[in-house]
């Protein structure tokens, strides 16, 4: 099958293609060169007009695993006012803040996204991630396992542990839970706080190992980049959310000793303490570190108002929080000497002095970080907002106008404590296309999407150009999926499966039985059942693995 | 490949015989019989041996024999039929459940797990209130105070003690060092083996006094004005000495099973138990261990909690999931005669035979049952962890253990018979084979 895209323009920030008229041509699953006279062309889509983009990317949306469960198990009023009914070819679901997998592969295919990446994958956890994202239909996935506050791994860095001993123990845990990168929440913070500490700031010693904040992302972040990971260490800095801690976030960056690192949700960690309430905007602080320091990269976690969950690793801040609760109920949970969850419901208000600043921070970090490459666009779904939200957030970047009105409305002492009104800058339609494609793309690894060159894999949507950047974005004329067309004028045509996205890089098996020998001592299930294989992903899990390649030659 | 191969690796077996799921049994067959078997429990014992000792996998209508394929149809025709189904029991593994939930969508059926009464007893706790829980492994190497409530946990979960309680070792509270504190109607009773040399403080207490035995500790955790000396005297006592140890552990760990607590308005009991563990950690750390898992319980709510939105006692009639945890109750629809088909599925015991009812049956079921009555359709299934390869959640909700197959004797798996009856409904409406919707 051989289809052409004809007419389109075309945005591939990767193969330096800004807005020009052109043709796709796609076989099979494949994009592909410009055929030869003799070949037929089976469909052609004319497109004059339109716009034409990878299929975009997600890098940070908590979309499966326990926490997430935990979050529908605990708001059935949000299924129950977001009804989705069954239709001829789709499933029923429902639910806006922790929406069910089927009702989430569809509301993402439906906004142009055809790959989507969880986060906080817990080891221990990993099948039911892996479940419920192979049970996420129409897109690609994908999960960051979660160290830094497991038992183990703080034990050998407190022991003094070779980087060697580390560095094979990252590279296990990502074959044995089929993941393509490392995160780390609160290094070390979670498992304090199962020691009854109620903070870790970044250089503040751990209860019972005495090793730093500091030293865990040092040691994880050279583990990612002597294993040649292409994602660099996925960070949730110390101190989420408490006033002031933007120097943790500092120091955080500072911790990667000038490795690659990436710092997510980075809103919540830029708040300064200056002003009559002491909660102030540190976003030109951190933008300016982000700016100067080009191993940093960002997520940024925006928040919208209205009502949402937060759903977090991090039990330490989780349960700080949790008078904050709304509607009034709560979750916290520690697991398997590994780490932990919380999950707290919360509305973010608009006249509130600090909801309404940190809309405005986070809007801040997007429009002070000079280049797209290093600022990825998230709400930290659900944490932040929903990721049906993200029509509307491109339309506050590309819109000023827009943006400025939306800042009247706001609290006013929080609109004034903003530097957002003078802040000029509109996103374009190129900007757009790199923070949601092509970098995302990069700083995972995926050379086979984020782009449109041939060899590319076949996942393109195509919007209509609209004067509302919010209407453009939110339905999409067209969405193929490794070259099926799944997605018409922000529809479902076709339900699809993907795949699960993997990083493979060696290690020396040795370490197993160190980490053997620690299973049988301490944990409550056998190694031989942790790990998961390719098989099983495939045939018991239900998504196939694609594996990756590592970055090539010595670090 | 995983579905197909018999699991070689016979030395850490994972046993679906209850929501601890040990799995370091070590198992060895023989021309399909089990011919030893060490680590397990005795209900281990007895849910391999149920297994191994049913063979027959003839389908039976109306009780008589049939060929798989005519089982098929007549499932198909009894499904085309119905209006508003009611598919119940639930016992089954990972994949089971996915095909379940997908017939079920196309079918407007209702579901409820066999278990419902004991999964709505703490999920409404959830639903309305949340909670502070833990894990084995957590509890394993952290505990320092245990607080087990009623009297049935290691009845219900057999190595409970050796496998959570009292290891051999653990990280950061050595075992020996652990407080046992047994709260629960235990006057009369010789407590089980496994207890006894653990030196545990008792606090009887009959079931339907506990609600008012944990609001008081709730009060004197918190250091409100408690007139203990309304209880009996050394019941009041016991709670004011249980609530200062609570108070002054690194690390208390509250466990119950839900299915025990079977006494009225047993949900406010464990919100007062769950809400005395979020209290507890204002000051110090606390967590709850609420135990399940049971005939695939949890398994069978993790799933539907991720596809549907929602826990069991959700019908799909509508067109769309709704949820109600009083009015979905299994027992009393068929009671109330709302439904006009039941699907019974039950692959983990031969115990659990499906209620009996006045409209056609049909039960994919543990190839041992025997029927007082035969149902409209009665299709052996496969084991789960015996027969077929799959994933089970254990009582914690977060680890779910891979199951492996050691026999192969043709017992279809719950998914494979589901999504066989799913491909006839589709095709007898014209649709395309292999299409369903995902």
């Amino acid at each position: 099958m051989l289809i052409k895209l004809e007419g389109g323009r075309i945005y591939d920030p990767a193969n330096n293609i800004n807005g020009e008229i052109g043709d796709l041509y796609v076989r099979d699953n494949e994009i592909v060169a410009a055929p030869g006279d003799n070949e037929t062309v089976h469909r052609t889509y004319a497109l004059a007009g339109k716009i034409v983009m990878a299929g975009a990317i997600d890098l940070h949306t908590h979309i499966g695993g326990g926490k997430v469960n935990i979050a529908r198990t605990m708001l059935p009023e949000d299924q129950r006012g977001n009804v989705m009914a069954k239709g001829g070819l789709t499933r029923s679901g429902g639910g806006h803040a922790a929406p069910s997998t089927l009702a989430a592969g569809y509301r993402y295919a439906e906004m142009g996204y055809t790959s989507c990446f969880e986060p906080a994958v817990l080891p221990a956890n990993a099948r039911q991630a892996h479940m419920e994202m192979a049970d996420t239909p129409m897109i690609d996935t994908g999960g960051y396992a979660m160290l830094g506050n497991d038992d183990l791994l703080l034990q050998l860095i407190a022991d003094g542990a070779e980087q060697q001993t580390v560095n094979d123990y990252v590279a296990w845990t990502l074959q044995a839970t089929q993941c393509i990168g490392i995160k780390v929440v609160n290094p070390g913070g979670i498992n304090a706080f199962k020691f009854n500490q109620r903070a870790l700031d970044v250089d503040d010693a751990h209860p019972h190992y005495r090793i730093t904040p500091r030293e865990i992302v040092s040691k994880l972040s050279r583990a990612l980049y002597e294993l040649n990971v292409p994602h660099p260490l996925h960070v949730h800095a110390s101190n989420l959310g408490v006033p002031g801690n933007y120097l943790s976030t500092l120091a955080t960056m500072e911790a990667a000793e000038g490795l690659p690192i990436h710092l997510t949700h980075i809103q919540f960690h830029s708040y300064g303490t200056e002003g009559d309430r002491k909660f102030s905007s540190s976003a030109a602080v951190i933008a300016e570190a982000v700016n100067r320091q080009a191993n940093v990269s960002i997520d940024v976690g925006q928040i919208m108002f209205g009502q949402t969950v937060t759903v977090s690793g991090d039990t330490m801040a989780q349960h700080a929080n949790h008078n904050h609760a709304h509607p009034h109920k709560w979750t916290c949970m520690d697991i398997e000497c590994e780490a932990g969850c919380g999950v707290v419901p919360f509305r973010y208000r608009d006249k509130n002095f600090v909801n309404a600043l940190q809309w405005a921070i986070g809007l801040e970090l997007f429009l002070m970080v000079d280049d797209p490459w290093r600022v990825f666009l998230t709400t930290d779904h659900p944490n932040g907002a929903p990721f049906t939200s993200y029509p509307h957030l491109i339309r506050l970047l590309m819109d000023r106008s827009f943006r400025n009105d939306l800042l009247g409305e706001i609290n006013p002492d929080a609109a004034s404590a903003s530097h957002l009104g003078s802040l000029q800058r509109e996103y374009s339609l190129y900007e757009i296309a790199i923070m949601t494609r092509a970098a995302p793309a990069r700083i995972l690894g995926l050379t086979d999407r984020g782009h449109l060159a041939p060899g590319a894999l076949a996942d393109i949507t195509v919007y209509h150009q609209h004067e509302d950047p919010e209407q453009m974005f939110a339905n999409p004329m067209l969405v193929f999926k490794a070259g099926d067309l799944v997605v018409e004028e922000g529809r479902i045509s076709k339900p699809v499966k993907g795949t699960t996205q993997v990083v493979r890089p060696e290690y020396d098996p040795a370490i197993e039985k160190e980490i053997g020998r620690w299973f049988e001592r301490y944990h409550s299930i056998s190694l031989h059942n942790f790990g998961i294989s390719d098989d099983e992903m495939a045939e018991g899990i239900g998504s196939r693995v694609t594996v990756h390649p590592c970055r090539e030659g010595r670090p | 490949m995983w579905n197909n191969k018999i699991d070689q690796t016979t030395t850490a077996v994972t046993c679906p015989g209850c929501g601890l799921s040990c799995d370091d049994l070590r198992i060895e067959t023989g021309n399909g019989r089990l011919t030893s078997m060490h680590n397990g429990c005795e209900q281990a014992r007895r849910f391999y041996h149920s297994a191994f000792d049913n063979i027959d996998r003839t389908p039976r209508i109306d009780g008589a024999p049939s060929s798989l394929d005519e089982a098929i149809d007549k499932g198909a025709e009894l499904l085309l039929q119905s209006r508003s189904p009611l598919f119940a029991g639930l016992a089954t593994d990972v994949n089971g459940m996915r095909g379940i939930l997908g017939l079920a969508d196309r079918c407007g059926a209702t579901l409820d797990h066999m278990n419902g009464d004991a999964i709505l007893r703490n999920l409404r706790v959830v639903q309305d209130n949340g909670w502070f829980t833990t894990t084995f492994t957590e509890v394993r190497n952290r505990a320092d105070l245990i607080l087990l409530v009623g009297s049935q946990c290691i009845e219900r979960f057999p190595r409970l003690v050796e496998r959570v309680i009292h290891p051999a070792e653990g990280l950061f509270s050595g075992p020996d060092d652990r407080k046992l504190v047994l709260l629960g109607p235990w006057v009369g009773s010789r407590l089980p083996d496994e207890l006894a040399p653990l030196n545990p403080t008792l606090i009887p207490i009959g079931l339907e006094a506990l609600s008012d035995a944990v609001a008081m500790l709730r009060a004197l955790v918190a250091g409100q004005p408690v007139n203990t000396g309304r209880l009996d005297d050394n019941l009041g006592d016991a709670l004011r000495g249980l609530a200062d140890e609570l108070k002054a552990a690194a690390y208390s760990v509250i466990c119950w099973s839900a299915a025990e607590l079977d006494i009225p308005h047993s949900e406010l009991t464990i919100l007062g138990l769950a809400e005395l563990a979020k209290a507890l950690n204002r000051e110090s750390r606390s967590a709850a261990l609420p135990l399940a898992g049971t005939q695939g319980d949890i398994t069978c709510n993790q799933v539907a909690t991720w596809q549907l939105g929602y826990p069991v006692r959700t019908r799909l009639q509508r067109g769309y999931p709704e949820h109600d945890p009083l009015l979905n109750r299994w027992q009393d629809l068929i009671e109330r005669g709302e439904n006009d088909l039941l699907l019974w599925i039950a692959s983990l015991s031969s115990e659990t035979t499906p209620p009996s009812c006045d409209v056609p049956t049909i039960v994919l079921g543990h190839p041992g049952m025997v029927f007082k009555a035969p149902p409209a359709l009665y299709i052996p299934v496969g084991v789960p962890g015996i027969d077929h390869q799959g994933h089970w959640y254990r009582s914690d909700s977060v680890c779910s253990l891979p199951l492996g197959k050691l026999r192969e004797i043709g017992l279809p798996s719950v998914g494979h018979l589901i999504n066989r009856l799913h491909e006839r409904l589709r095709s007898a409406s014209g649709e395309p084979v292999g299409g369903a919707p995902c």
